[in-house]
């Protein structure tokens, strides 16, 4: 009945002077900001696709050369190494991210002074990558706090930055980085559950375990999905952490420690000796966004399955 | 928020967690259950207070002193490394640089974003759900997609090295992020006043600017303060589009101060002065707008 009216008001609000006023600067108003966007976002973002099947420096006009540069991917160790990291911090630092930030949620949300916690752990997701590297560096160094603090303590210089160990370094930072915005995320997200759930839940007799596993998981599951969305887009950006923080004396880090966004950089115009290939740079960039896609894709259905099965 | 409801109960909670009575008071049940998890707590947050805390103090240290003794206070509070990384690691003229970059990159961002966030966040039809699709597509496209393209681009146009043309390119990536928020700004206005206003015969541009840009007054400060975050630490699309020393933005003379530090030798104390250079004006913003910055930040996760 109401949505009939509803309906309606809206069919009379269409034809209205005011709707056709609106209409009227529909075009004026959007067309500034859609342009823009257009020719400096979304064309670059189709001609990448087409210049990965090139040879192209930036400069002069692409060659077409077919799959090439993809045949070239497959066997670039490189490539190959930046994937994995950017896989890696996808993965395995995303389930420890969340985990971390799922737990430090729920515990937050019985402790007091809450919303001071959050204001704190928040702090190093709005400060510069580069600055928060040069601090981490400080800490892990050979000569570095950290060691100083074990040697007061009578413990010998531990190597945390010996090359196998560099880039699990690089995953913790990010940890660390990232927590107090995903915990946000998250307490939005269970804030939002009716506490009538969790009362009548405990007038039925329930435990703690059982309000979370069968109150708190299903209803928070959709914005953990939201988030889990926003981590996968967020990971392929990661770049100037890594720069900063394995990069020295002005070369890039060794491939090892690279991740997409640094090996688009490293393959064109980074380094003391850029090397111009857009074409192949391209190319690895359409594998991560491809990549970047299908895992969005699949936890999209992932999290919306499980929310209908409440 | 039920917390306060329960404590009262948490006695009898204790005695017999049968009863529908005391089931509420489950959570105080064993409280030192929930120490460890606390006590890591705490633990990340003091890390994450000494970050900022050892920055700042040491960026008034001697170099020997942050080396050898990081975790003593200052005992001289030597001001000279700041005046050090300001003239000679390169940070003053960074920082002019970073704080018109991202006044202008900003102030154009929104000035852009809000006329098209309010004409798709008003009109709900076919037309402008596809266009707000389109936004938001870019939301999920990485940088490292568009770049090389644009890096043609702008060489063409003879604005690589050059800061207006990374103002042009900050304003383009922050686009979509901007509409999103903006939209959802405008989409919650109550629409009485607009009409009231098209019967008084106010245009709707001026209606626009008179009326609707006032009411989302909080949408737009949240979008400028957004964007400057953003723009203030941006590193990728910097590092491709500047070259020289005269034209870095802040996190560039820090990469730059970096490497260059390791030909000359290292003196911790103006590296902290210069982290802290880079730092500041975001705590000091977190400070003055932190609920706006977190729920800004966080507010897409909720829908």
């Amino acid at each position: 009945m109401t949505s009939a009216t509803v309906g309606v008001r809206r069919g009379r609000l269409q034809g209205s002077p005011l709707a056709r006023r609106r209409r009227r600067v529909f075009g004026p108003f959007l067309a500034p900001a859609l342009i823009l966007y257009t020719v400096l976002f979304m064309v670059p973002t189709v001609y990448s696709f087409y210049a990965s099947f090139t040879s192209w420096d930036g400069f002069s006009n692409p060659r077409w050369k077919g799959t090439l540069n993809y045949d070239h991917l497959r066997h670039d160790p490189a490539f190959k190494d930046a994937f994995f990291n950017t896989m890696k911090l996808l993965f395995g630092c995303g389930i420890f991210l969340f985990v971390l930030s799922f737990a430090f949620m729920l515990m937050l949300r019985e402790m007091k002074g809450r919303k001071f916690i959050q204001g704190f752990i928040f702090l190093p997701h709005i400060v510069s990558g580069v600055a928060l590297a040069a601090f981490w560096d400080f800490l892990l160094n050979h000569d570095g706090m950290l060691n100083k603090g074990l040697h007061s303590f009578g413990m010998g210089p531990v190597d945390w930055l010996k090359p196998q160990w560099q880039f699990n370094a690089i995953l913790l930072a990010i940890v660390w980085i990232n927590t107090g915005y995903y915990v946000t995320i998250l307490m939005a997200g269970v804030d939002r559950i009716p506490p009538y759930y969790y009362e009548e839940a405990k007038l039925a007799g329930t435990n703690s375990w059982q309000r979370f596993r069968h109150i708190t998981l299903p209803m928070s599951w959709d914005v953990v999905g939201t988030a889990a969305v926003l981590w996968t887009i967020g990971t392929v950006k990661i770049f100037e952490f890594i720069l900063a923080f394995s990069g020295s004396q002005g070369n890039l880090p060794t491939t090892n420690q690279w991740t997409s966004a640094m090996y688009v950089y490293g393959e064109t115009i980074g380094g003391t000796s850029p090397i111009y290939d857009f074409g192949r740079a391209c190319a690895g960039a359409v594998v991560t966004l491809v990549a970047v896609v299908v895992v969005v894709v699949v936890l999209r259905r992932v999290t919306s399955r499980d929310r209908l099965e409440l | 928020m039920s917390t306060a409801t329960t404590g009262s109960r948490a006695e009898s909670a204790e005695r017999d967690p049968k009863t529908p009575a005391a089931a509420p008071a489950g959570r105080r049940r064993v409280p030192w259950a929930r120490l460890p998890g606390a006590a890591l707590i705490w633990v990340f947050v003091a890390f994450c207070a000494f970050t900022f805390l050892f920055i700042l103090l040491s960026s008034l240290k001697s170099s020997y002193n942050v080396l050898n003794h990081p975790f003593r206070l200052p005992t001289e509070l030597k001001f000279s490394n700041w005046s050090k990384a300001w003239h000679d690691g390169g940070f003053g003229p960074a920082f002019v640089n970073s704080v018109v970059v991202v006044v202008v990159a900003a102030a154009g961002t929104v000035l852009l974003a809000s006329p098209a966030a309010y004409v798709l966040g008003r009109n709900q039809n076919r037309v402008s759900g596809g266009v707000s699709m389109y936004f938001v597509l870019g939301l999920g496209i990485p940088m490292q997609i568009i770049v090389l393209p644009l890096y043609s681009i702008m060489a063409k146009m003879h604005l690589i090295d050059n800061l207006a043309g990374l103002i042009v390119l900050y304003i383009v990536v922050n686009l979509p992020f901007t509409v999103y928020l903006l939209m959802s700004f405008f989409a919650s206005l109550p629409g009485e006043l607009e009409e009231a206003a098209a019967l008084d015969g106010v245009g709707p541009g001026m209606t626009f600017w008179r009326i609707m840009l006032p009411l989302a007054r909080g949408g737009l400060m949240t979008a400028l303060t957004l964007v400057a975050i953003a723009c203030w630490n941006e590193t990728f699309l910097a590092l491709m589009f500047l070259q020289t020393n005269d034209n870095f933005t802040l996190p560039l003379a820090l990469v730059n101060f970096l490497t260059q530090q390791q030909f000359t030798g290292e003196d911790f104390g103006v590296m902290f002065a210069g982290v802290s250079i880079a730092v500041l004006p975001m705590l000091a913003l977190y400070a003055w707008l932190g609920r706006r910055i977190t729920e800004g930040l966080t507010l897409g996760a909720g829908k």
